[in-house]
C-alpha cells in the first residue's frame, strides 16, 4: 500500500542524501583551489590529539594559504592495519605522525610514501637534530629515507616507592636476582583472607604478539648488550640472551610474583602491583591518575646478573611519513618540519610527556627548565640514547607471534624449558622467513 | 483460464525481472567471490603489492600448519561440549515451562534476553565473570569455600568456558524452538500412555524425545553452523590463548589476513574449512536421517 | 508439590540469566574500586563512566550509524525478499527451480570462504570506509527470500486472479495486495534481520577504519579490547550496557513478536 511505496522513497532519499553530502565535500574543497589543504593523521590517544590540535591550530594561524586538516588515525587493534588499508584504499592523508618502523618495509614496498632524501634540504636539516648513527638507523634497505625519527619512548621500569619502602627494599633493583629478591618481599596477601593482593608486577598473558614490546623484547635488548632480533637479514635471537630472559619470566610466574589473571583496570595506581615496565609516556597518565600519597620513581630495566655495561632498552618509536598520495609534497615537508621544530619538541615533551629524538637534550636551554621540573623525563632522556628499535623486516609481526607464543608456554604457564622455547620460536621464526620469501 | 502465447511471454519477463535483484547480488556477492577465492589461493597478496603467482605453495603450507589444525580441533571440541550441553539444559528447561504454571510468557521472554544482546557484551560481561583473581564466579566460590577454578588461565578450562558462556547466550533460542515442538505433541498421546500405566520418564523417552525429532535436527545443524564461525568471544576475551586452546578456526583465519596479510593463504584456509564444515553438516544430516 | 519445585527451578534459572546483566548494569554505576563486589549495591552510585565513555568515544554516532545501517539492510532484505520471493513463488519461468536451488546452496556456503573476497571486492570498489561497504552486501538475504516464498505460497490463487482481472501487473499485485496479508512474514523477516544486522561485528572490523563510521557493536567492541578505556573497567562496562540497551528495550516491547517469529521460522525450516 501506500506505506510501502513511502518507505521505498524514504530508503531511496537516504541514498541520495548520502551521494549529495559527498559531492558537496568535494566541491566546496573545488571552490578553494588556490588554498592548499593537507590532511594529517596524528595517534589516536588523547595526548598526543591534544598536542596535534595546538600545533595544527598554530601553523594555520600563521600559514593561510596552506591549511592543515587534522584526523586521529582511526582506532582499530593497531594503527599499521589502519594505515594499510589506506594505502590499499587510497585514502591515505598527506602527512602521519604514527609511523611504526617496524612496518616500514610493508609501507614502502606498496609504493605508498614519498621518498624523503629528494627535498634538498632533508639530510641537513636532520643531521642538525639527531645523532647521525641513530639517523643511518632508519634508513631504509634501498638506501633512502622514508621516515622522519621523531620521538622514542624508551622503556624503563617505574616502581612504586612507598611499596619498596614498607617492604624494606633500599634501592630499586638492577639484576634479575634482586628484582626476584624484592619480589618476594612485595607479593603478600595484606588483608589476611587467604588470597595475595599485592604482586610485584602485572603482564598480560594474553599471547598477542605486541605485548612481548613491553616484556620480553625490553628485556632481551638490555640482556644482549643492544641486539635485536635480526643481525642483518638472519634470525639472531636464539642466544643466551634470549634464554635468561625467558627463565626470568618464568621464575616470576612460577613464584606468583606476576599473577596469572587479566586484570581490568590500572594496577599499578591501584597499588596492586609495585612495578611496570613502562615508557614516558605514562608519566603524564600517572600524574593525572594517581591517588594522593602516591610515590613512583623510575629505573632501568634489569639485566642479568653477569652483566655489566650501559642499559640497552627498546624504544618504541614513532615517525613521520609523507605519503605518495599527496598533491603537494614540497608544503607537506614544510609542515613536517614544523612538527620536529624545536618548539614543537618542548610541547611534545609537555603536552604528552614522550622524548623527541634530539641531540643533546637535555643540554640544551630551551628545554633545560622542563627537565628540572620533571627529573622523571631526564631519566628517560638519558635512556633515549641507549635504545634500540625494531628491525623492518616484513615478518615481524609473525615473528614476535612465533616468540609470544613459545614465551606464554614457557614462561606463564611453565610447560617447557626456557631453552627449548627459544629454540622452537628461532625454528618457527625460520619456517616463516622461508614461507614468505618474494 | 488459461492464457494464450503472448502472455506467458509476458509473465517469463516479469519473472526474470523480478528476481533480476537476486542474480545480480549472487553474482556480485557470492559469484565473483566464490572465483576470486578460488583464484586467490594459488597467490600471494597482502592487498598492497601485486598478487604473485605462488602455485601449490599455500596448499603445501596449510598441511605443515600445526596452528591451524589445532585451531580446527579447537573448534571441533567447543562444538562437542557447546551442542549437547545446550540441548540437554534448553530441553530440560522446555519441559519444565510447558507444564501448567503461570508467568510462563515471562519465564520464557527472560531466558531468551541474552540471545538478543550482542556477542561483543556477553563477552565484555562474562570476562568479569571469569577474572581469576578478581572475577565474580571465583569471588563466589571462594566465599562458598571452594578453590578458585583457572577459567580462562588454564588450557583445559579456556574452551569449556567459552563454551559454556555461549551456552548461556544461546539456550533461550533453542527453549523456544523445543517449546514449540513440545506444543505440538498431542495430548492423547500422553493420556494413552498413562492409562498403559507408563511413568514420566518412560513417557519422556518414548513420546516427547520421538516427537521432537525434527526440532532436534534444526537445534543441531543451526548450533553447528553458528559454531564453527566462534569469533568474537575468543578474540576479545583470550586472543587465542592460553597456549592456542581457544584459537578457534575463524580466529587463525582473521589473524592470517587482517594482522600478517596473508590473503591468498588465508582463503585457502578459509576454502578448506569451508570444505570441512560441509562434510560434518552432510555427516550429521546423515546419522539424523538414519535414525528416522 | 511438584509445581513449587518447578517453579524453583524456573526462578533460578531465570536468576542466572538475568542477574549478570543486573549486575553489571549496577557495576557501571559503581566507582572504580567497588566493582568487584558481587552485590547490587552501593552508596556511591555516579554517572562518572557513562560521561567517560561520552568523552572518548562517538557512542552517539555509532548508535545512529547502527540504525541507519540496520535500518537501510533490514528495508532493503524485505524489499527485495519479497519481490523474488513472489516471483518463485507464484511466477513462471524458465530456471526458476534453478534459481531456487541456486538460493539453497548459497545458504549451505558457510560465509568463511566469501569473506576475504568480498573484503577485496570492497577495496576495489572503493567502499573500504564507507556505509556503502556496509549496507550493499547485506541488501539481500537467501533466508528472507525463502522465507517470503513459504509464505507467499499459501496465498489462494483466486485473489491474485482477481487483482490481474482488475488490470494489476505483478508489481502492484505484491505491493498492493499481496503486503497487507504478509504482516506476520514481514515483521519475522524485519525482526530477524535488524537484530543480525545490529548485532553483526566481524565485518564492521573489517571494512571500517574511521571512527565516526563505526557501528554500535564495533565501537564498543574496539574501546573494550583496546587502550581507550585507559583501563577504566567501569568505562568498558558503561560501553557495553550502552550497546545492550537499545536492543534490550526494542525487546522489551517486542518480545512477544521477536520470540514468535523465530519459533515460526523454527517450524518452517
Amino acid at each position: 500500500m501506500i506505506y510501502n511505496k513511502t518507505t521505498v522513497v524514504i530508503f531511496l532519499l537516504f541514498l541520495v542524501i548520502e551521494v549529495s553530502c559527498e559531492r558537496k565535500q568535494a566541491a566546496q574543497f573545488k571552490d578553494e583551489q588556490d588554498i592548499i589543504r593537507l590532511t594529517y593523521w596524528c595517534a589516536s590517544n588523547q595526548d598526543e590529539i591534544n598536542l596535534a590540535k595546538e600545533l595544527v591550530n598554530e601553523w594555520n594561524a600563521e600559514h593561510p594559504k596552506v591549511q592543515v586538516v587534522l584526523q586521529p588515525i582511526p582506532a582499530s587493534q593497531s594503527s599499521e592495519e589502519a594505515l594499510l588499508a589506506a594505502i590499499a584504499g587510497k585514502t591515505t592523508p598527506d602527512v602521519c605522525s604514527n609511523m611504526w618502523p617496524g612496518a616500514m618495509d610493508d609501507f614502502t614496498s606498496s609504493g605508498g610514501l614519498v621518498r624523503l632524501d629528494q627535498f634538498p634540504d632533508f639530510i641537513e636539516y636532520m643531521q642538525k637534530r639527531m645523532p647521525e648513527e641513530l639517523l643511518e638507523s632508519f634508513r631504509s634497505p634501498d638506501s633512502h629515507y622514508y621516515q622522519i625519527p621523531w620521538k622514542t619512548n624508551p622503556i624503563m621500569v617505574m616502581y612504586n616507592k612507598k611499596m619498596f619502602r614498607e617492604a624494606g627494599i633500599v634501592r630499586p633493583p638492577r639484576t634479575y636476582s634482586e628484582y626476584l629478591a624484592a619480589a618476594e618481599k612485595i607479593t603478600k596477601d595484606i588483608n589476611g583472607d587467604g588470597r595475595i593482593d599485592r604482586w610485584m608486577g602485572y603482564r598480560d598473558i594474553r599471547p598477542i604478539w605486541w605485548q612481548r614490546l613491553f616484556d620480553y623484547y625490553p628485556l632481551y635488548i638490555a640482556a644482549s648488550g643492544g641486539m635485536t632480533l635480526f643481525s642483518g637479514s638472519e634470525i639472531a635471537f636464539a642466544n643466551e640472551a634470549s634464554v635468561k630472559v625467558f627463565q626470568f619470566f618464568n621464575e616470576l610466574y612460577r613464584y606468583g610474583y606476576y599473577p596469572l589473571t587479566t586484570f581490568q583496570g590500572d594496577a599499578f595506581l591501584a597499588e596492586q602491583v609495585a612495578t611496570q615496565f613502562t615508557g614516558p609516556w605514562n608519566v603524564i597518565h600517572v600524574e593525572n591518575f594517581k591517588p594522593p600519597g602516591f610515590e613512583y620513581g623510575i629505573s632501568p630495566i634489569p639485566v642479568p646478573d653477569d652483566y655489566n655495561g650501559p642499559v640497552y632498552t627498546y624504544g618504541d618509536h614513532k615517525n613521520i611519513s609523507i605519503f605518495s598520495t599527496t598533491e603537494h609534497p614540497e608544503a607537506a615537508w614544510q609542515f613536517t618540519k614544523f612538527l620536529i621544530s624545536a618548539q614543537a619538541d618542548l610541547r611534545l615533551l609537555e603536552i604528552c610527556s614522550q622524548i623527541p629524538l634530539r641531540k643533546n637534550l637535555t643540554v640544551v636551554p630551551l628545554y633545560h627548565e622542563y627537565f628540572l621540573e620533571n627529573p622523571m623525563m631526564m631519566q628517560f632522556a638519558e635512556q633515549a640514547v641507549y635504545t634500540r628499535g625494531v628491525d623492518g623486516s616484513s615478518v615481524l609481526k609473525e615473528i614476535f607471534d612465533a616468540i609470544s607464543q613459545e614465551y606464554e608456554i614457557c614462561a606463564v604457564y611453565n610447560k617447557r624449558m626456557p631453552q627449548e622455547a627459544v629454540a622452537n620460536a628461532a625454528k618457527r621464526a625460520q619456517i616463516i622467513i622461508e614461507w614468505n620469501r618474494k | 483460464m488459461k492464457a494464450g502465447f503472448p502472455v506467458n511471454k509476458i509473465k517469463n519477463k516479469t519473472g526474470y525481472l523480478m528476481s533480476l535483484p537476486y542474480i545480480l547480488y549472487f553474482c556480485l556477492f557470492i559469484g565473483f567471490p566464490l572465483i576470486f577465492s578460488f583464484i586467490l589461493i594459488f597467490h600471494k597478496w597482502n592487498i598492497v603489492t601485486p598478487m604473485q603467482w605462488v602455485g601449490l605453495r599455500n596448499f603445501y603450507r596449510l598441511f605443515h600448519d600445526v596452528q591451524f589444525f589445532t585451531s580446527i580441533r579447537n573448534t571441533l571440541i567447543f562444538l562437542v561440549i557447546h551442542i549437547p550441553l545446550q540441548i540437554v539444559i534448553a530441553l530440560f528447561l522446555a519441559v519444565i515451562l510447558n507444564q501448567k504454571i503461570k508467568f510462563k510468557g515471562f519465564f520464557r521472554a527472560l531466558y531468551f534476553l541474552p540471545v538478543v544482546v550482542s556477542g561483543v557484551v556477553v563477552t565484555i560481561l562474562w570476562q568479569q565473570l571469569y577474572a581469576y583473581e578478581t572475577g565474580l564466579l571465583n569471588l563466589l566460590l571462594t566465599r562458598l569455600g571452594i578453590t578458585k577454578i583457572p577459567w580462562l588461565t588454564d588450557s583445559r578450562w579456556a574452551m569449556p568456558s567459552i563454551a559454556i558462556m555461549a551456552t548461556w547466550k544461546n539456550v533461550g533460542l533453542y527453549i523456544v524452538l523445543f517449546l514449540v515442538g513440545l506444543q505440538s505433541i498431542p495430548h492423547y498421546l500422553y493420556e494413552a500412555a498413562e492409562m498403559d500405566g507408563a511413568r514420566s520418564l518412560q513417557q519422556f523417552f518414548h513420546i516427547t524425545l520421538p516427537a521432537l525429532n525434527n526440532t532436534m535436527v534444526l537445534v543441531v545443524i543451526l548450533s553447528t553452523i553458528g559454531g564453527f564461525s566462534l569469533f568474537i568471544e575468543p578474540f576479545v576475551m583470550t586472543g587465542g590463548g592460553p597456549m592456542n586452546s581457544t584459537l578457534s578456526a575463524m580466529l587463525y583465519i582473521y589473524n592470517q589476513a587482517f594482522y600478517f596479510g596473508h590473503m591468498g593463504y588465508a582463503a585457502t584456509l578459509g576454502f578448506f574449512f569451508a570444505l570441512i564444515i560441509l562434510i560434518v553438516v552432510l555427516i550429521q544430516k546423515k546419522i539424523v536421517e538414519r535414525k528416522d | 508439590m511438584k509445581k513449587a519445585i518447578i517453579y524453583i527451578l524456573l526462578i533460578i534459572g531465570g536468576l542466572m540469566f538475568a542477574y549478570p546483566f543486573l549486575w553489571m548494569i549496577s557495576a557501571t554505576f559503581k566507582p572504580e574500586v567497588e566493582i568487584g563486589s558481587i552485590g547490587l549495591w552501593s552508596s556511591n552510585f555516579g554517572l562518572h563512566n557513562y560521561m567517560a565513555v561520552f568523552q572518548k568515544i562517538p557512542i552517539g554516532r555509532a548508535f545512529l550509524n547502527s540504525i541507519f545501517v540496520s535500518a537501510c539492510v533490514t528495508l532493503s532484505v524485505i524489499l527485495f525478499g519479497s519481490i523474488v520471493g513472489y516471483a518463485l513463488s507464484r511466477l513462471n519461468f524458465f530456471g526458476r527451480d534453478f534459481l531456487m536451488g541456486v538460493i539453497l546452496f548459497t545458504m549451505v556456503i558457510p560465509f568463511q570462504i566469501t569473506l576475504i573476497p568480498m573484503y577485496i571486492l570492497m577495496v576495489k570498489f572503493g567502499w573500504v570506509d564507507s556505509y556503502m561497504a556496509l549496507i550493499v552486501p547485506s541488501m539481500i538475504s537467501s533466508f528472507g527470500i525463502l522465507l517470503f516464498r513459504q509464505f507467499f505460497m499459501d496465498i489462494p490463487q483466486d485473489l491474485i486472479d482477481a487483482a490481474k482481472i482488475d488490470g494489476c501487473n505483478d508489481l502492484q499485485i505484491l505491493f498492493r495486495l499481496i503486503y497487507p496479508l504478509s504482516k506476520p512474514v514481514i515483521i519475522t523477516v524485519g525482526i530477524i534481520t535488524f537484530m543480525s544486522s545490529w548485532n553483526d561485528v566481524l565485518w564492521p572490523l573489517i571494512v571500517i577504519r574511521l571512527q565516526k563510521l563505526m557501528t554500535l557493536p564495533q565501537l564498543v567492541t574496539i574501546f573494550a579490547v583496546g587502550g581507550q578505556a585507559e583501563g577504566q573497567l567501569g568505562a568498558q562496562l558503561a560501553a557495553a550496557t550502552l550497546l545492550a540497551v537499545p536492543i534490550i528495550l526494542v525487546y522489551a516491547f517486542f518480545q512477544r513478536y521477536f520470540i514468535e517469529s523465530m519459533a515460526t521460522t523454527g517450524l518452517k525450516s
